[in-house]
């Protein structure tokens, strides 16, 4: 199977519609801080540019905004495209070009597995403590706490039915996988 | 209608002002709402980045579950977990193999699922003008705002299924019932950066400079939102952008429930309006024109139901 066939396979997209008029660079508003703007990375996946896509900044910086895929002429969603190229990258053990998305990706499903819900203080204050921007922030979290917007973290009990979603979702892709 | 409640995530923490804002709105309004027993997280974008089955079907628990509840509909206030209930929806009805996977995963078939809406779809479509107009208790007319609609409440439209992506209305019109000045700006569906706030605060910065230069531009006093994210970002945000915009910037961030709730009346803390980095009771005690005595919600409702 192909770069492209596994991103279309994965985002339910077909990268062959984009005709290349760039609505979606122009509206993205991550795009002046992407190296690929999402056009070029449209065209990148038609080429099999595996590397080079899997290694953009692009994948990692998309907030998934959807004003490419509401803006798009062709029907095509380059936000789902770019969704697709960051379950890709972490399959295939690429080393994310921008580490702190991927560790906040990561903090979030973790403390979901916790309790199902997440604690949004403690999902903040780790991710904030991983990629050395606590001290910055400690100032705003205490304005916010003696506002009641922060609430004790819950004892990890409540995850128990994400758990059960989280293994066997991810049992089955993998075995699928493996199957290939 | 048997309408499931949906809080998510945020309204239980940081933006819990939403939440009490909501909860007495719709009381005000007569709408009940039954909370979604042991819901869990929508998963946002976290859990597809994973997985795309996880990212799929996590908000379809959700669900899953508010169907066996008998929900008609499922009201999620936060946009992102409208974006993404709906989409995975979407996604499953579009296609077979993962429909297959997701029942697999969910060990149950999803039959007659509940329509998932956002608030702002339940006050607009569903015939409350008369009433919202009815029970205006205070003159804001002096108050003059612009709707900041974010991404993901007409966004992307085959999704969303309401408003319009370009140009959305509903929060304008809403605001208009109550007598509350909706202005024009550039602003309005622009995106604030979301999560990147904890993840790169500079460039949540540089995009919330771009949402507040417009609104100075449209000589807004404040900015409304329907997102706890959008407000997080721009509430929270504005000492640092005291500094990147070199003026002073003290523009307080509502809720569309709040401005709704304050005209009909409500109370301040019923709204959580004590709750916000920029205060906004001043502006609002300011522009409050014709003030009446304020009534807690539960007299309200005696005073309604006679």
């Amino acid at each position: 199977m192909t770069f492209r066939q596994q991103i279309e396979g994965l985002s339910g997209q077909n990268t062959n519609l984009c005709y290349q008029c760039s609505k979606c660079s122009a509206g993205c508003p991550m795009a002046e801080w992407m190296d690929l703007k999402p056009a070029q990375l449209m065209h990148s996946i038609r080429l099999d540019l595996e590397d080079r896509v899997l290694n953009s900044t692009a994948i990692w910086l998309c907030v998934d905004c959807e004003t490419c895929t509401s803006r798009c002429p062709q029907k095509v969603e380059p936000a789902a495209v770019m969704t697709a190229a960051r379950v890709l990258a972490t399959q295939k053990g690429v080393t994310p070009s921008v580490k702190e998305v991927s560790i906040y990706y990561r903090g979030f499903v973790d403390n979901m597995r916790l309790n199902g819900k997440i604690h949004d203080a403690s999902v903040a204050g780790i991710t904030q403590l991983l990629t050395g921007q606590l001290r910055d922030n400690l100032p705003l979290a205490w304005k916010l706490f003696i506002r009641g917007r922060v609430k004790p973290p819950p004892l990890p009990l409540g995850g128990g039915e994400f758990r059960r979603l989280y293994n066997s979702a991810l049992a089955i892709e993998k075995d699928r996988e493996e199957r290939r | 209608m048997k309408y499931g409640y949906y809080p998510g995530c945020s309204l239980e923490g940081i933006s819990v002002e939403y939440d009490i804002s909501i909860r007495n709105l719709f009381k005000l309004l007569g709408v009940a709402v039954t909370d979604l027993p042991d819901w869990i997280c929508c998963g946002t974008l976290a859990a597809p980045s994973i997985s795309r089955l996880l990212g799929v079907v996590t908000p379809l628990w959700n669900v899953a579950r508010a169907e066996e509840e008998g929900f008609d509909q499922l009201v999620a206030p936060c946009s992102a977990c409208v974006y993404h209930l709906k989409n995975a929806v979407r996604q499953v009805a579009d296609n077979g193999p993962l429909r297959d996977d997701v029942e697999a995963v969910l060990g149950r078939a999803l039959n007659d699922p509940p329509v998932v809406v956002h608030p702002l779809e339940i006050l607009t479509n569903d015939g409350f003008e008369s009433r919202i107009r009815q029970l205006v208790r205070r003159d804001l007319s002096e108050l003059k705002v612009v709707n900041y609609y974010g991404c993901h409440i007409s966004r992307p439209a085959d999704v969303m299924q309401f408003d319009d992506p370009d140009n959305p209305q509903s929060m304008d019109t809403l605001l208009g019932w109550v007598g509350v000045q909706t202005l024009e700006w550039s602003g309005k569906v622009d995106c604030c950066g979301a999560h990147f706030s904890l993840i790169k605060p500079d460039v949540v910065v540089d995009l919330s400079a771009r949402i507040f230069e417009a609104a100075l531009r449209s000589g807004a006093d404040a900015i409304v939102v329907a997102c706890p994210m959008c407000h997080a970002n721009l509430d929270t945000r504005q000492t640092r952008l005291t500094e990147k915009l070199g003026r002073s910037l003290e523009m307080p961030v509502l809720y569309f429930s709040q401005v709704l709730g304050y005209a009909m009346g409500l109370e301040p803390e019923l709204l959580g309006l004590n709750k916000h980095i920029v205060d906004p009771l001043p502006l609002m005690l300011e522009k409050c024109r014709g003030r009446q005595v304020e009534i807690s919600s539960s007299a309200r409702t005696e005073e309604i139901a006679v």
